[in-house]
C-alpha cells in the first residue's frame, strides 16, 4: 500500500469511521476506535506489517505515520501487530514466518507480551514461565500493560525457560489463543490510561496454558536475543508514530497562526510567533531526518541497528514531545479545550506521551546506547565508516538492499557510521567539528559505572543522539543534491546546535505557513 | 495549619477529600463536592476578603500557603472553588466604591461566589480588544455581548464583567461592571466548555442581552484597573500552583521507593536521584521567586507590574517542566488513571493552565519587554539592600498603590550588588553571585539602549529572549536572598543553592517525615 492510497482511503471516511468527532468521543469514553480500525482491516492494512525480503521499512513507517497524523490512538492500537510480529520476522522458522505472515495479512491482531507488573523494562526479572511438558510447553504467569492483550488472537510472549533466569534463561513463544482453553488464558481488565484512552491496554494471565514446541520462536534460551533484535526494528518503526503526531500538531499550529487575529494582527505576521513556528517546524524535521535515515538503515546498515534504534527511539519522541510543548503554549486555551473551539490538540498531546515510554523508554534506550559508548567514542576518533551503507541510508533515490535479518547483531562492532561520517561531512561547519571532537573524547573516556548510570551519562547519550541527527541532516542534504538555498538544513542545525538563527526560523515559518501536503517533510510536497 | 487538617490525608482511601475521591470526581467531570463542603466550613472565601471588610486577607504569603494546601490535592478545587472568587475580589477591592466593596465582601463571606468575566474567545490575552459592550441606561448600564470560557459563571451569584464602554480602540475604552444575577436579567447560559485538564471545573459562558449592571470605578478606567489589580493574581495564582509539584514529587518518591529494578530499588539509581534533586531544586526556586513577588505586593507595590509577570513567567515553566521530568521517571506508571500513582496524571493535566490561564507566558514577556530599558537604566546598575522584601512583618496590602508601570524601580535586581557587600558569603556562593552580577550588568548595557519603539507586539524574537534572561536572573537572586534571610533550618545552609546531595538528603527526610517540600517545610496531614 502506498501513502497516497491510504490518504485517499482515510479521507473518504473523514465523515464517518475516521471523523475526528467520533474518534474524540471514543477517547472520551475509553472506547476502542473499532470503526476506524475496521477501515484499515478491510483495506488489508495488515499486509504492511509483514517484513520479508520484498518489504520496505521506510514505506511501512511512512504508512504508520500517515495513520498517526489522523489519530495516534488508532495508529498505536493497530500498529501493535507489527511489534508483536517482529520476533517472528527476526527469528521464526520459514514455516512459522510463512504461516504468521498469512495470518497478519488476513488481519490477525497480535500483541506483544513483554512487560510484567513489577518489572517494567527489567526483562531479566520476568517471572512468566514456560516449563517443558510432553510435546511442548506449559505457560504460567502474568503479563501486564499489554497493548491488544484482550483483542489479540495471537500473543507473542517472553517467558522464563530456565528457573535461574539470566541472559540465556528466556525464550519467546507465539501463542494462538484459539488453541488454548479459555480457563488457561484469561485477559486482565482494561487499564484506564492518561492518553490513548480507547486502546486495549490490559494484560493476561496464563495458568497451565499448554502450547506445542512449534510455538517456540528461536532456540530455547534465545528469548532475550530475539527480543533485543526485534526491538531494534520496532523502536525504529515507532518513529512513524511521533512523526504523525508532529504532522498533526503542525497542521493545528499553522491553522491557528493563520486564522487567529490578536492585537490587530494575524498571528502569523507577529515576528515572535513566526520564530516559534519556525523552530517547531525545524524541530519536526530533525526528528524526520533521523527517522528517514534510521528506517533506511534497517536495510542499509543492519549491523549497526543496536545503536541506531536506541538513538531513534530516544531522540524522535523526545523532540516531538518538545515540539508539542511549544505548540501547546502557542495555542493556549485552544490546546486545552476538548469542545469547540478546541482543536483535537489536547488528545494528541496526551496520546503522544506514551511514545517516549513504551517499547523501551527514553531512559532505557539511553542506557542501552551508553553500554556501547566507549567503543563509539573510539570509532568516532578513527572516522571509520561503512561508506556504502551510509550512502544507501542517506541517498533517497538509491535502491535499498533487501532486509536481511541475519545481519542483525546485539552490538555494533563498526559503531555508528553516520556519526563517524561527521568529521568528513561537517568540514564546512566549524562548530560541529569542535563538538564532534569533544564528544569523541567524552564518549571514549566514558566508563559505565557500577551501581547505575549517573545523570551526566544520560546527557552524554543525548549529546550523541544530537550528533547523529546532525549527521542525518547534513548527509540528507549533501547526498540528495539539495544544492542552493535550503532553509531546512540551516534551521535544523540551529535547533540541534541551540543557535539563535532568526533568519532561518523565519524562513521555516514561511515554509510551514505555505504547507499544503498532509505531511510536513524535508521531502517537501512529495511526502 | 487548620485547613490541612480539615482536608485530611490524601492517601486515605476513606477520606472524602482524599486522592480516590478527587480522582472519581475528575472522571465524572465534576467538582469535588466533599471538598467544597470542607472549604465552606473553613470559609475559604474569607481568605479573599480584606480584613478591613471583615475577611482574613491581610497577608498574601499566608493566602498562598493556605491555597497550596488546596492545590496540592486538587487544583480544580483551588481554582473552581477559590481562586476565581479571588480574581473578582481583587478587581472589586481595587475599583469598587466603599459601598460596592462592602456588598461584595458580604456576598463572599456568606459563601457566595463572584465570577470574573473578562475572557472572550476571539480576543484571548488582548484585553484591549474585548467587545462585550456596556451602554448607559437610566440607573446604570446595560450589557450586550458574550463572555466565554469563564470559571463558575453559571453558578456565581454575581459577576465582575470587563465591558467596552467606548467603541474606539485604546486604553480608556473599557469599564469594569458588576452584575448581580437575578431572574430575567437577560443572560443566557452558553454550553459548558470541556477541557482535558481541570475537567471538573465549571467552565461556561454567558450571552448578555440588555443585562443591567453597575460600573466599578470611573468610566474608561477598566483596563487600567484590571492591569493593576490583576498583578496580585498573576503573582499568587502561579505561586499556589507549586503545591502540585509537591504532590508530584511525593507520588514519585513513594513509587520509586517501592519499585525494584535491576536488582535494586529504583530510587537508588543515580539518575533517578539526580532528577529528583533537580526537581526539588526547581520547586524551591519557584517558591523563592513566588515569595519575593508576593511580598513585593505589600512592600513595593509600585514595582509589581514587573514582578507579577516575572513570577508568572518563571514559576509556570519551572513547575510544568518539573512535572514532565517526574513523568519520565515514573514511566508507564505515570500513564495510568488507576492504581497508587493515578493522581499524578490528573495533576499533570490540571497544571497546564498555569502556563496560559489568566495571562499567557508570551503576554508576560510582552508586558515586561517595554519596561526593560528603564529598569536597566535606573536599577540594574545600582546597589540597594531592600527592607522587608525577603523577611519581616508585611505592611498592609494597598491595592491603590499598585501601578501600571514600575518606572524603572527594581529593588530585587538591585539587591544583588548589595548582597555582594556581605562578607559572610561563602566563596562558591559568591562566585555564582558575581557571575550573576556580571550577567545583570551585561544585560543592563543591552537593555538600556533598546529602541522603545521596537518593543511592542512586533518586537523581534531576540528581544523576547532578553526578558527570559532577566527573569532567570530574578529567580537566582531570589534564591540567594532567601538563603541570606533564612535564620535557621535547611534554607539557612547555602548547600541547597548548589549541592544535589544536600537537596536529595533533605528531600528524602521530608518525604519520610511527611513534610511539605516547598519553602515552609510544614507538616502535612
Amino acid at each position: 500500500m502506498k501513502v497516497a492510497e491510504l490518504e485517499a482511503l482515510l479521507s473518504a471516511h473523514e465523515h464517518d469511521a475516521w471523523s475526528p468527532e467520533l474518534l474524540a468521543a471514543h477517547d472520551d469514553h475509553d472506547r476502542f476506535p473499532a470503526e476506524a480500525v475496521a477501515v484499515l482491516d478491510e483495506a488489508g492494512f495488515g499486509r504492511n506489517y509483514v517484513l520479508d525480503r520484498d518489504s520496505s521499512f521506510p514505506e511501512m513507517t511512512a504508512l504508520i505515520r500517515a495513520v498517526a497524523r489522523r489519530d495516534l490512538t488508532v495508529a498505536i492500537a493497530h500498529g501493535k501487530t507489527f511489534l508483536g510480529s517482529a520476533p517472528v520476522w527476526v527469528a521464526g522458522t520459514p514455516a512459522q514466518v510463512s504461516a504468521h505472515a498469512d495470518r497478519v495479512r488476513g488481519g490477525e491482531i497480535v500483541c506483544w507480551g513483554l512487560t510484567e507488573r513489577d518489572h517494567g523494562a527489567d526483562l531479566l526479572a520476568g517471572e512468566f514461565t514456560a516449563s517443558p511438558v510432553d510435546g511442548g510447553w506449559r505457560l504460567d504467569g502474568e503479563k501486564w500493560l499489554i497493548n491488544n492483550a484482550t483483542r489479540g488472537g495471537t500473543a507473542c510472549v517472553l517467558a522464563r525457560t530456565d528457573p535461574r533466569g539470566g541472559a540465556r534463561g528466556f525464550s519467546v513463544f507465539l501463542v494462538d489463543r484459539s488453541r488454548v482453553p479459555d480457563e488457561a488464558w484469561q485477559p486482565l481488565p482494561k487499564v484506564l490510561t492518561h492518553g490513548i484512552r480507547g486502546a486495549d491496554i490490559s494484560g493476561f494471565t496464563a495458568r497451565g496454558a499448554v502450547v506445542g514446541d512449534d510455538a517456540r520462536v528461536g532456540d530455547v534460551g534465545d528469548g532475550i536475543t530475539v527480543v533485543l533484535k526485534a526491538l531494534q526494528l520496532t523502536r525504529i518503526a515507532c518513529s512513524g508514530l511521533s512523526l504523525g503526531a508532529a504532522d498533526h500538531a503542525l497542521r493545528i499550529a499553522r491553522d491557528f497562526a493563520v486564522d487567529r487575529r490578536l492585537y490587530g494582527r494575524v498571528l502569523a505576521d507577529v515576528p515572535h510567533v513566526r520564530q516559534i513556528l519556525g523552530r517547531v517546524a525545524a524541530t519536526a524535521l530533525t526528528a524526520e531526518a533521523v527517522a528517514l535515515v534510521a528506517t533506511r538503515s534497517v536495510h542499509a546498515l543492519p549491523g549497526e541497528l543496536s545503536v541506531v534504534s536506541a538513538i531513534a527511539k530516544a531522540f524522535v519522541p523526545t523532540q516531538v514531545q518538545r515540539l508539542l510543548g511549544s505548540v501547546a503554549e502557542l495555542l493556549g486555551v485552544r490546546g486545552f479545550l476538548t469542545s469547540a473551539p478546541g482543536t483535537g490538540f489536547a488528545k494528541l498531546e496526551r496520546d503522544h506521551r506514551i511514545c517516549g515510554i513504551f517499547d523501551g523508554s527514553t531512559a532505557v534506550n539511553r542506557a542501552a546506547l551508553l553500554t556501547q559508548m566507549p567503543r563509539l567514542g573510539r570509532l568516532l576518533r578513527s572516522e571509520r565508516v561503512d561508506a556504502e551503507g551510509v550512502r544507501a541510508a542517506a541517498h533517497l533515490d538509491a535502491g535499498l538492499p533487501a532486509f536481511d535479518r541475519n545481519r542483525l547483531a546485539l552490538t555494533s562492532p563498526t559503531g555508528c557510521s553516520l556519526v563517524q561520517s561527521l568529521p568528513r561531512v561537517a568540514s564546512q561547519v566549524p562548530d560541529v567539528l569542535s563538538e564532534v571532537e569533544d564528544l569523541a573524547e567524552a564518549a571514549a573516556g566514558f566508563v559505565p559505572a557500577i551501581g547505575g548510570l549517573p545523570g551526566t551519562a544520560f546527557d552524554l547519550a543525548a549529546r550523541y543522539e544530537r550528533a547523529y541527527a546532525i549527521a542525518c541532516c547534513l548527509l540528507l542534504w549533501s547526498e540528495n543534491d539539495q544544492a542552493g538555498e535550503q532553509p531546512w538544513l540551516r534551521a535544523c542545525l540551529a535547533v540541534l546546535l541551540d543557535r539563535d538563527d532568526e533568519e532561518a526560523f523565519d524562513a521555516m515559518a514561511a515554509v510551514l505557513l505555505d504547507r499544503k501536503a498532509p505531511a510536513f517533510s524535508i521531502l517537501g510536497e512529495a511526502a | 495549619m487548620r485547613l490541612e487538617k480539615l482536608l485530611g490525608d490524601l492517601d486515605d482511601p476513606a477520606n472524602p477529600t482524599g486522592a480516590a475521591a478527587i480522582l472519581a470526581a475528575d472522571e465524572r467531570g465534576e467538582m469535588l463536592t466533599a471538598g467544597e463542603a470542607v472549604l465552606d466550613e473553613y470559609c475559604l472565601n474569607a481568605e479573599f476578603v480584606p480584613a478591613a471588610l471583615g475577611g482574613r486577607l491581610d497577608d498574601l504569603e499566608r493566602l498562598v500557603e493556605v491555597m497550596r494546601t488546596v492545590y496540592r490535592r486538587d487544583p480544580v478545587l483551588g481554582l473552581g472553588y477559590g481562586a476565581s472568587s479571588l480574581i473578582s475580589g481583587v478587581l472589586l477591592w481595587t475599583a469598587g466604591s466603599p459601598a460596592q466593596k462592602e456588598k461584595a465582601a458580604k456576598r463572599l463571606l456568606s459563601g457566595e461566589r463572584i465570577a470574573v468575566a473578562v475572557h472572550e474567545l476571539a480576543h484571548g490575552n488582548d484585553m484591549a480588544g474585548m467587545e462585550l459592550a456596556a451602554t448607559p441606561a437610566a440607573d446604570g448600564w446595560l450589557l450586550n455581548g458574550r463572555k466565554e470560557v469563564v470559571t463558575n459563571i453559571q453558578r456565581a451569584q454575581a459577576v465582575v464583567v470587563f465591558a467596552r464602554t467606548d467603541p474606539k480602540p485604546g486604553p480608556r475604552s473599557h469599564t469594569l461592571m458588576f452584575v448581580e444575577r437575578a431572574p430575567g436579567d437577560g443572560t443566557a447560559d452558553l454550553p459548558r466548555f470541556a477541557t482535558s485538564g481541570m475537567r471538573g471545573l465549571q467552565l461556561g459562558g454567558l450571552a448578555y442581552d440588555d443585562t443591567p449592571a453597575v460600573a466599578l470605578g470611573p468610566v474608561g478606567s477598566g483596563l487600567e484597573q484590571a492591569l493593576r489589580a490583576l498583578q496580585v493574581t498573576r503573582t499568587v495564582l502561579p505561586a499556589m500552583a507549586t503545591g502540585v509539584l509537591d504532590t508530584g514529587l511525593r507520588l514519585a518518591i513513594t513509587h520509586l521507593s517501592r519499585r525494584k529494578l535491576y536488582g535494586g530499588k529504583a530510587i537508588d539509581l543515580p539518575h533517578v536521584r539526580s532528577v529528583l534533586a533537580g526537581v526539588f531544586a526547581d520547586l524551591l526556586k519557584a517558591e523563592a521567586i513566588s515569595a519575593a513577588g508576593t511580598r513585593a505586593l505589600h512592600v513595593v507595590p509600585g514595582s509589581t507590574a514587573v514582578y507579577s509577570s516575572a513570577v508568572k513567567f518563571a514559576v509556570s515553566k519551572l513547575v510544568l517542566d518539573g512535572m514532565d521530568r517526574l513523568s519520565e521517571l515514573l514511566g508507564a506508571h505515570f500513564y495510568l488513571r488507576e492504581g497508587p500513582v493515578a493522581l499524578f496524571q490528573k495533576l499533570l493535566r490540571d497544571l497546564a493552565p498555569v502556563g496560559f490561564g489568566h495571562i499567557a507566558r508570551a503576554a508576560c514577556q510582552m508586558s515586561l519587554l517595554p519596561q526593560l530599558p528603564l529598569l536597566a537604566r535606573r536599577s540594574w546598575r545600582t546597589e540597594a539592600e531592600p527592607t522587608g522584601l525577603f523577611r519581616g512583618d508585611l505592611p498592609e496590602l494597598r491595592f491603590d498603590r499598585l501601578a501600571l508601570h514600575a518606572a524603572g524601580q527594581d529593588p530585587l535586581a538591585a539587591s544583588l550588588a548589595a548582597a555582594l557587600q556581605d562578607n559572610g558569603i561563602p566563596r562558591d556562593v559568591r562566585a555564582t553571585a558575581e557571575a550573576n552580577l556580571a550577567d545583570l550588568t551585561g544585560l543592563a548595557e543591552i537593555c538600556a539602549r533598546l529602541p522603545i519603539a521596537e518593543l511592542g507586539v512586533d518586537a523581534p524574537s531576540r528581544y523576547y529572549d532578553l526578558v527570559t534572561r532577566y527573569v532567570g536572573l530574578l529567580v537566582r537572586i531570589s534564591c540567594l536572598q532567601l538563603w541570606r534571610h533564612s535564620a535557621d533550618g535547611f534554607l539557612a545552609d547555602p548547600a541547597w543553592l548548589s549541592s544535589p546531595d544536600a537537596l536529595l538528603a533533605e528531600l528524602l527526610d521530608r518525604h519520610r517525615d511527611h513534610r511539605y517540600f516547598g519553602l515552609s517545610g510544614r507538616r502535612l496531614a
